[in-house]
């Protein structure tokens, strides 16, 4: 059964794939012109995307399942790739670079072309069963979610701080510094907003806040490495290359966090493979 | 620029190196809170890869014997809860407390008089400008909706500051960390968790504490489970699983509740969760003529002669559902089997009574997970006042505004202590404000 929202996910897909290239040929050409064409691919690229949510949305009613489509691997990837053309498309001001864009636009693009590619993703709406029928479930995965976006851009820029990109527009160093901090003064609140509700949750679903789950284990592991970064930069204050490190060692927590759980190890979290 | 205060920059004056402040600025400094946090989370991956709390078998499959000796010798199969864990968690809090107590007492001893520095300072801060001297009061207005509170009024000028509470943010989440801690200790304490098997109209007031050595305790109350329902999917996965359950006091019947999965019901403190279901066989015999139920496991005596259901099987090879039911023969210890669907097998001499099986029944039954926790009212607290403290921290901008009155005109300057961009932005606006409003 080819649902609508199997379309317009296809057609999202390949517009991240569009972006890719537009990005190639501006550091070819270097056109001021496409920058600006980069920017409308992503507007309508978003306004796509969320529209394929939606549709998914309305879909898991029209075969009688009827929840948001935050509840098992396939749309996960799918959300994870929309907020973060959402945080380029939020923080345009600060995040207008070539070089950004199109690190951000490449791992929606892995994320979401994982996601209709892999045959080991289910793409079909499943029901949601018992532990996940609570309204916690849309608060949770939402600020989740938006945290790991914003690591992400704080990983593109630890990243590009050890490459001298100059040649395609790169932010200088220290704008790379302030765009970093700024995305985990984001990111920081909203990952503990989402192990907070979690913990909440699990109170109502599972009869204990915390249970070393090692899925909650493992945000907790994120959430101290990306304090840690806080109090690195604001007390003792570190700049440049040490802080750049911890924010790629952040990021790679993040993704264990998000995939290595899953696939590796085994818990109440399973739900999400 | 700084979010989080530099205390260090301040030296110690050298007679104040006392014993004292040594061990102060030890436990309190940053530096052991990040080894102290880098190795809690270090450990903790080992607790994610390692298995834990799993019976003695199955690390013996798992593991050589030299890594189970390092495992059992460091309590890694139960990490979160080894001593030397706990010890972290303990040197953490420490750690935090006196953290908080240096910066504490910091904020009281920086809470230094106002003063107005003169022109020659506020020219040389990156944010300021200059009015004309009758645009004193539009001035004062337009800055006052954003910089409330009056920190200094006199005849050479005005300051006024905006969320002077900001530096409070980073206090309120340590603290709220503190709170959390707190509240996980009291549950450890004086928290505790059990289950209860129901099936359908059944009554307990005990439940059962997990542990190594397993034992029952009162509930409080009594707890009867009128009806349980599960639903599926078309796909045969679970829909919904819902337990009719009755609070009972004193005979009486004071709360009822469908228990299902994400919605527990409470009472005195006590959570009652819908954790599992399970269908478990009812025998139904006839003893001399007499109906007899046994569930597995329970016995019948009467006048010497004593039978026990001792086994379900749903399938024997292919003859059906069957029970192993054990008696004495004269004395003896025997056992036989009664198969239900084969009529030759149904019916049985027992220590020269007649025994018939008439039917097997499955019973569904309820599994509930109980829990206390007097820790939670803290726990919450703690992840409210976290959540109050981050917003503070990193989405309230804190300054100061210098209003100075010179002889022709007066300075407006601007001091933020963080978020240094976004209060640029504010006075930008104010000084968009003055100008436009000039021109009009």
């Amino acid at each position: 059964m080819t649902l609508m929202h199997h379309k317009i996910l296809g057609l999202v897909t390949a517009l991240y794939l569009a972006i890719f290239f537009l990005h190639i040929l501006y550091f070819a050409i270097k056109k001021e012109v496409l920058v600006r064409s980069i920017w409308i691919f992503l507007y309508i690229t978003l306004a796509l995307h969320t529209g394929g949510i939606i549709f998914r949305w309305v879909d898991s009613y029209r075969v009688g399942m009827g929840h948001a489509p935050l509840s098992n691997f396939y749309e996960s990837l799918i959300f994870f790739s929309w907020c973060i053309t959402f945080m380029l498309v939020l923080m345009k001001k600060r995040l207008s670079y070539p070089v950004i864009t199109l690190f951000a636009s490449l791992i929606s693009l892995i994320w979401i072309g994982y996601a209709s590619i892999s045959p080991g993703v289910d793409k079909n709406i499943q029901p949601l069963i018992p532990a996940l029928q609570s309204n916690w479930l849309h608060i949770h995965v939402i600020t989740c979610f938006i945290s790991y976006a914003a690591f992400v851009v704080s990983f593109i820029c630890g990243l590009l701080y050890f490459f001298n990109m100059a040649w395609t527009g790169s932010p200088s160093r220290s704008t790379l510094e302030e765009i970093n901090y700024k995305s985990v003064m984001v990111g920081f609140p909203m990952l503990t907003a989402g192990i907070l509700t979690g913990a909440v949750w699990a109170h109502y679903a599972w009869g204990s806040y915390w249970s070393w789950d090692p899925k909650e284990t493992w945000s907790l592991i994120t959430w101290i490495i990306y304090a840690l970064f806080l109090h690195a930069r604001f007390v003792k204050g570190w700049r440049g290359k040490k802080i750049a490190i911890i924010s790629i060692i952040g990021f790679f927590s993040v993704i264990f966090t998000y995939f290595g759980v899953n696939f590796i190890l085994s818990g109440l979290h399973s739900y999400a493979t | 620029m700084s979010v989080i205060k530099n205390n260090r920059g301040e030296p110690l004056p050298a007679k104040e190196k006392s014993l004292k402040n040594i061990i102060l600025g030890f436990f309190g400094s940053v530096r052991l809170a990040v080894a102290v946090l880098t190795f809690i989370a270090l450990v903790s991956i080992l607790g994610t890869i390692i298995k834990q709390n799993a019976p003695p078998d199955e690390y013996l499959s798992l593991y050589s014997q030299t890594s189970l000796k390092i495992i059992s010798l460091f309590g890694l199969d139960d990490v979160f809860h080894a001593p030397w864990f706990i010890g972290a968690i303990v040197l953490f809090v420490i750690n935090l407390l006196v953290c908080t107590y240096n910066r504490f007492f910091s904020y009281f001893r920086a809470e230094k008089k106002v003063r107005l520095p003169e022109e020659k300072a506020l020219m040389s801060l990156h944010m300021c400008f200059k009015l004309n001297l009758e645009r004193e009061k539009d001035a004062i207005a337009i800055i006052k909706k954003r910089f409330r509170r009056i920190l200094y009024q006199g005849e050479d000028g005005v300051v006024l500051e905006r969320a002077p509470y900001a530096k409070y943010g980073v206090l309120l989440i340590h603290g709220s960390i503190f709170i959390i801690l707190i509240g996980s200790l009291i549950g450890l304490l004086w928290g505790y968790k059990g289950f209860i098997v129901l099936h359908r109209g059944e009554v307990k007031d005990m439940m059962v504490v997990r542990g190594r050595a397993p034992k029952e305790i009162p509930l409080g109350f009594a707890l009867k489970c009128r009806d349980f329902n599960v639903s599926f999917y078309p796909n045969g996965a679970p829909r919904d699983y819902v337990s009719r359950l009755e609070v009972i006091e004193k005979d009486r019947v004071i709360l009822e509740k469908d228990v299902r999965v994400n919605s527990p019901l409470s009472h005195k403190g006590m959570h009652i969760y819908q954790s599992s279901y399970g269908a478990s066989p009812t025998f139904v015999f006839r003893v001399d003529g007499e109906p007899v139920s046994l569930r597995e496991q329970d016995s019948h005596e009467d006048d010497g002669f004593i039978m026990i259901a001792m086994r379900f099987e749903k399938a024997i090879h292919d003859f059906g559902p069957g029970v192993q039911v054990a008696f004495l023969d004269n004395g003896e210890p025997r056992t036989t089997w009664f198969l239900r669907d084969i009529p030759r097998m149904r019916q049985r001499d027992l220590g020269g009574k007649k025994v018939v099986l008439e039917d097997i029944k499955e019973d569904l039954w309820t599994g509930l997970e109980v829990s206390y926790d007097p820790g939670i009212p803290f726990v919450w607290t703690g992840f409210g006042l976290m959540m109050l403290g981050l917003y503070i921290n990193f989405f309230v901008v804190p300054g100061k505004i210098f209003l100075r009155r010179l002889p022709d005109s007066i300075i407006v300057a601007g001091v933020g202590s963080r978020h240094i961009d976004r209060f640029g932005e504010i006075f930008e606006k104010i000084k968009g404000n003055l100008y436009d409003t000039d021109a009009s």
